[in-house]
This record gives structure tokens, C-alpha cells and sequence, in this order.
């Protein structure tokens, strides 16, 4: 199985976390999710999920002029909707994660 | 901001293609947008545009139309809006020449073909702005469409015309006038609504010469050659203001 069919279903819930800690644009999500070693992650393949996740009402965007001037910059934020979905998506990977761990280490739960 | 010639025609490709795909004109200007901004922080860093899109540029293009609606508003403000023009000039053509006889078939026909054109041209859109086309063969596909599908169907329609003709529309000489005043009424409601000239001094290139030159004393040829003439030069020279307008703006 290929990583990027792994990561299929659990992408969202990480760009969740990113955008829960704080206001943050595409590039930037990418650097943070490098930062926790998501280096695997195809920086395009962002986009379509966060086109979804705004039409899901999961995140807002504004746009932002920069300091430095030149075009906006879209930023996102986190919605109730969003935080809800983040904490839903937290618990559900707790009981995967666990369950995975102990079948791959051989162990009963 | 300035991003390489590669990221630039992939952003070129994506907005021709997400528009043949009946997007929303403020989401795709949005998402080209947002992915400017990322491959040029992305080049800065010594990426290109390969890395960052990860797949085939068709697959990432389709992945990301499908997570937009299709804009059925926008395409139904549009529809009404296009035929109608193509309507006013095809009857102020036939009006002027005095001749607004159309059968059952030509009143089918027009609006069938006018349809068929559209979709065409919506389609070749979409396939060269997500196929690695060489030039050669993208001029092929316009010529095609743009000139062979059209003039087939018209031949086609006028052989069906001849074999059953039935006629429908048969307008005398005030029919004619009013017509004229109608499609002049749709050309300028239209240049009124997309607030541009273009409506009205288009039309008006390529008829009034044939208006003009009812009233002079020259035979059917040369007169028809003096019409092609005058059309042909008022349309290169209004493009050629065009340009010079557009560029003046850039």
C-alpha cells in the first residue's frame, strides 16, 4: 500500500491540527507538517482538501495583504464546526492508532 | 510576484480549465491565486512546479474541479445572453440581404448547431488545457472545431433544407425592417450589459458595408468583393485598437 493511500483519510484531520494552532496559509501548513516529519506529503494535494474543508464550513479564509506589501495572501481559521470535527478526528485516531500499534507488536489489548 | 515560466503555464493551463469545466469565476481566480502564492515561496526554496503537484498535471487539475460546484447560475446568465446575439446577427444578416425565409429544418438547425458549436469549443478547451498538446496539433483542433464542425453542420442543414422544405418564417419587407430594429436593439442591450463596444461595433463592421454599398451602382461581384474588403480591414484595424487599448492598460 503507498503512503499517499494511507495518508487518503487522515490528511484532513492533520491539517485540522495545524490550522487549530493558529491562522496560517498553504505554505505555511506545509512547512509545519514538514516539521512533524510529513515529508511525504505532496505539497498540491493540500489544496482540494482545503477547497472541501471551507465548503464543509470546517475552516474560514480571509485575505491578508502582506507586511511586505504586493498581492493578499489567504489565510484560514478553524470554525466551531472545524474544532469539533478536530476532536472527533483526535479520538477516532486514538482507537486506530492503539489498535494498529497492538496488532503490528503482537500484543492483546 | 513573479513565478518561472513553467509554474506560469501550469496557472494558465489550470484557469482555462477550470473555466471550460463551469467554475465560478471568483473560485478559480481564488485557487490560482492561492497556488501562485505557493510555488513562488516554493521557488524560492529551490522546488518546481513538478514537486509541488506531486501527479500529472490532468489528475490534479481534475482533483481539484471536482471539489468545486459547477456554476449552473452563472452558465444560465450566460446562454440566454450568447444566443441571442448569435440570433440578432444571423436574422440581421439574412434581413439585410431582404431575404428572412427560414423552414421547420434552418429554425431547428440554428439553435441545434449553435448548441453543438458551444460545446465543442468547451471541450477542446478542457482537453488542450490538460494534455501535453504541441502547437501544431493544437492549431489542428481550433481549425477543426472552429472551422470544419460549423460549416459541416451548415452544409448539412442546408442538404436536409433542400430535400424537405417546409417553410415556417416568411417575413415581407416591414418584417424585414423590424427585425433589423430588433437585432440593433439586442446589440446594444448586450454591449449595455458587458459594458464593452464590442456588441455593437462588430455587427456593425460587417454590415454596414453591405448597407453602404445597396445604394451604389456596382454590379453583384465587385460589390460583394468591396463589402468582404471593407469588413475584413474594419475588423483587423478594430483589433488592432484593441490590442494597443489593452496594452496601454498592462
Amino acid at each position: 500500500m503507498s503512503t499517499s493511500q494511507i495518508l487518503k483519510g487522515i490528511l484532513e484531520g492533520c491539517l485540522l491540527a495545524v490550522i487549530a494552532r493558529g491562522e496560517t496559509y498553504g505554505y505555511e501548513m506545509i512547512e509545519k507538517l514538514n516539521t512533524y516529519g510529513f515529508t511525504m506529503v505532496s505539497e498540491g494535494s493540500i489544496y482540494p482538501l482545503l477547497i472541501r474543508m471551507r465548503k464543509e464550513g470546517l475552516v474560514t479564509t480571509s485575505e491578508k495583504t502582506l507586511p511586505s506589501g504586493g498581492p493578499k495572501r489567504k489565510y484560514y481559521s478553524l470554525t466551531k464546526k472545524g474544532r469539533e470535527r478536530l476532536d472527533d478526528f483526535q479520538e477516532r485516531w486514538n482507537e486506530v492508532a492503539s489498535s494498529v500499534n497492538c496488532l503490528l507488536e503482537g500484543k492483546n489489548s | 510576484m513573479v513565478v518561472s515560466k513553467e509554474s506560469q503555464d501550469f496557472l494558465d493551463d489550470l484557469t482555462v480549465y477550470l473555466y471550460s469545466s463551469g467554475k465560478k469565476e471568483e473560485e478559480v481566480k481564488g485557487i490560482v491565486e492561492e497556488l501562485k502564492d505557493h510555488l513562488h515561496e516554493a521557488e524560492k526554496n529551490g522546488k518546481r512546479v513538478d514537486d509541488i503537484i506531486g501527479i500529472k498535471p490532468k489528475e490534479y487539475m481534475k482533483q481539484l474541479a471536482s471539489e468545486m460546484p459547477f456554476d449552473v447560475r452563472g452558465w444560465l446568465k450566460y446562454l440566454p445572453i450568447v444566443f441571442m446575439g448569435a440570433l440578432a446577427y444571423t436574422v440581421m444578416g439574412d434581413a439585410i440581404k431582404g431575404e428572412i425565409k427560414y423552414s421547420l429544418i434552418e429554425c431547428i438547425g440554428y439553435p441545434f448547431i449553435f448548441l453543438l458549436y458551444l460545446f465543442s469549443i468547451s471541450r477542446l478547451f478542457k482537453y488542450t488545457s490538460s494534455h501535453k498538446v504541441s502547437k501544431w496539433k493544437e492549431y489542428i483542433l481550433f481549425l477543426g472545431v472552429t472551422a470544419v464542425i460549423p460549416t459541416a453542420s451548415f452544409v448539412a442543414l442546408i442538404f436536409l433544407g433542400k430535400s424537405y422544405s417546409t417553410t415556417a418564417i416568411h417575413l415581407g419587407e416591414t418584417g424585414n425592417i423590424v427585425a433589423i430594429m430588433l437585432s440593433i436593439l439586442a446589440f446594444i442591450g448586450i454591449a449595455i450589459w458587458s459594458k464593452t463596444w464590442d456588441a455593437i461595433m462588430l455587427p456593425a463592421i460587417l454590415f454596414l458595408p453591405d448597407v453602404l454599398l445597396k445604394y451604389t451602382n456596382l454590379t453583384t461581384g465587385p460589390k460583394d468583393m468591396l463589402s468582404l474588403l471593407l469588413s475584413m480591414s474594419g475588423i483587423c484595424l478594430y483589433a488592432f485598437l484593441k490590442l494597443k487599448e489593452i496594452k496601454l492598460r498592462i
